[in-house]
């Protein structure tokens, strides 16, 4: 593992703490060997990897769907393994990567207040939760109708205020933007930036390299059930060697920044603002 | 929650390579067979000759352990039930107010377990030998219509799918503090619509889409069909077939034209 360097986020407390966290499968398939990773309060970390590299069952992990064999995990000061999921629900969400895994209500409204619900919180109170989860996606145009008529990406905010319905303090995406176009795409972003603003942990699970480089503070890679790098975004973006071994290829910005790299343009930009500011002091100098 | 795997191992053995339509039909006449027989010795026999093919097909142990377990648990209800209900022939072994426990009651308890055992091992040995598309074009060549043996063929290959997205369905739900298991009978099987719902959904939606998907290759643009591989009956698979005939005609002809008992 290489040592994470600069920090762009302040680090608070420690929200989960995992130590050599091994799992496998029945039937043999070692998907994590021996993971250590903090997640600090306020962060919006992506774990990114190839298909197959552990994230997901990383996830599973913390938030009880799995059980680890070995190693211990820690979140918000309590041991993970002795709590049901039910339980670790209220502390960390995990919003599926299929939103038709979850839906089921007649509204969008039942959908969202099923999670409270099920947590045992008096019914004013989780009429209040699943409003402020509602508004927190966008929803109250829609909370009448049924969610599974819906389009994806309806369905998909949906989803996420279900889980944020619970108030968790460590939000779980998992894919939160496959098989949406740019603008809602934009649009769901924006809406998890705020939940993060406003202090929720993130953890986004994603391959789109484009979307780590626009929001992620940092930058966990995993690689056959371990993490191969955990860095700032920039940093993480530097090495294209060690990204290819994982599957991953940077978002186009950077391949374009590595290209120039021989005329003074440093590897590690993540945005095309950050590029074209570069180049218009690279021509400064040279005149 | 355990996924359901394909029953089906693939290699090359005798049975393997046997026309599906033979091992179709052996199998329904050794389960006549274990139905015609209730000697337990008899039964006994039929089920080392069934075991002895599944050994023969290279059915791994633990794929065994596993399709028999459900069996097993059947075996032992038929063999503690039979005699409370049975209360027939003597010697009577104990008498609990209308319950009375013989032992030829006992004996036929054990038969009847041998006899469920066989019927179930024997359909075993076709499952773990034959592959779906096999099996299917076995039954449409002994007259079953295409469109049911094809609809057949992707139910069979959609059950590990179906068993994938329900454990991720339950586990979506979970995550959203639905216990399964927690509270009285209603309120748990209210629970399960939570699964169910997106169940149905996800099946309907794959279903719809496997029709398109249908549709866009040309199925059904002529009516009479054209196979790429068809079955052809070799000499072994007539002598595989000849042998079960005999070996189920010999015991039901003893029993109905001459009368003995077995």
């Amino acid at each position: 593992m290489i040592p994470s360097t600069a920090q762009v986020m302040p680090r608070p407390g420690k929200m989960v703490s995992v130590r050599d966290l091994k799992f496998t499968y029945e039937g043999g398939v070692e998907a994590l060997r021996g993971v250590n990773l903090d997640i600090h309060e306020g962060e919006m970390l992506a774990i990114v990897g190839g298909n197959g590299s552990g994230k997901t069952t990383f996830a599973k992990i913390l938030n009880g769907l799995l059980r680890p064999p070995s190693g211990s995990v820690v979140v918000d000061g309590k041991n993970a393994s002795s709590m049901t999921v039910a339980e670790l629900a209220k502390t960390v969400g995990y919003a599926f990567q299929n939103p038709d895994h979850q839906l089921f209500s007649s509204t969008v409204e039942d959908e969202v207040r099923f999670g409270p619900r099920n947590l045992g919180y008096p019914e004013a109170e989780v009429a209040r939760m699943a409003g402020q989860a509602m508004d927190a996606m966008r929803l109250g145009a829609i909370r009448g109708l049924p969610p599974l008529s819906l389009r994806l990406s309806d369905r998909r905010r949906i989803s996420i205020a279900s889980v944020i319905a619970m108030d968790p303090k460590v939000l779980i995406l998992d894919e939160p933007t496959t098989g949406l176009d740019a603008a809602e795409t934009k649009n769901l972003m924006e809406s998890v930036s705020m939940l993060n603003r406003e202090g929720r942990t993130i953890v986004l699970i994603t391959h789109d390299m484009r979307l780590v480089a626009e929001y992620a503070h940092r930058v966990v890679v995993m690689s056959n059930g371990r993490v191969l790098l955990d860095s700032d975004v920039s940093g993480a973006f530097s090495d294209l060697a060690l990204l290819r071994q994982s599957s991953l290829e940077p978002p186009p910005v950077t391949l374009l920044a590595h290209g120039l790299s021989d005329h003074g343009i440093p590897k590690d930009i993540i945005s095309p603002q950050e590029l074209a500011l570069r180049l218009l002091m690279l021509r400064g100098e040279r005149q | 929650m355990t996924v359901f795997v394909d029953l089906y191992t693939d290699a090359d053995t005798f049975l393997h390579r046997l026309d599906p339509r033979v091992k179709i039909v052996a199998v329904v006449l050794l389960s006549l067979l274990a139905l015609i027989i209730g000697n337990l010795v008899h039964l006994l026999v039929l089920l080392a000759f069934v075991l002895l093919l599944l050994a023969l097909g290279r059915a791994t142990l633990s794929k065994t352990v596993f399709a028999l377990k459900f069996v097993f648990r059947i075996m032992v209800m038929i063999v503690v039930l039979w005699p409370i209900f049975d209360p027939s022939g003597t010697p009577v072994l104990a008498e609990l107010g209308p319950v009375k426990i013989t032992e030829p009651a006992i004996w036929k308890g054990v038969a009847m377990a041998v006899r469920v055992c066989c019927l179930a091992t024997v359909w075993y040995i076709l499952m773990f030998t034959t592959s779906q598309r096999d099996l299917v074009r076995g039954l449409v060549k002994l007259g079953l219509r295409f469109d049911f043996g094809l609809a057949l063929a992707i139910a069979l290959r959609f059950i590990p799918t179906f068993g994938v997205t329900v454990e991720s369905i339950t586990d979506a739900q979970r995550a959203r503090g639905l216990e399964l298991d927690k509270g009285a009978p209603l309120r748990r099987s209210k629970n399960y619509v939570a699964v169910l719902v997106p169940t149905i959904v996800s099946a309907l939606r794959t279903a719809d889409m496997l029709s398109l998907a249908l549709q866009s290759r040309a199925y059904g643009a002529r009516p009479d069909r054209t196979y790429l591989r068809d079955l052809k009956m070799r000499w072994t698979d007539a002598l595989a077939l000849a042998v079960v005939v005999t070996i189920f005609a010999i015991p039901a002809i003893a029993k109905y034209l001459l009368d003995a008992s077995l």
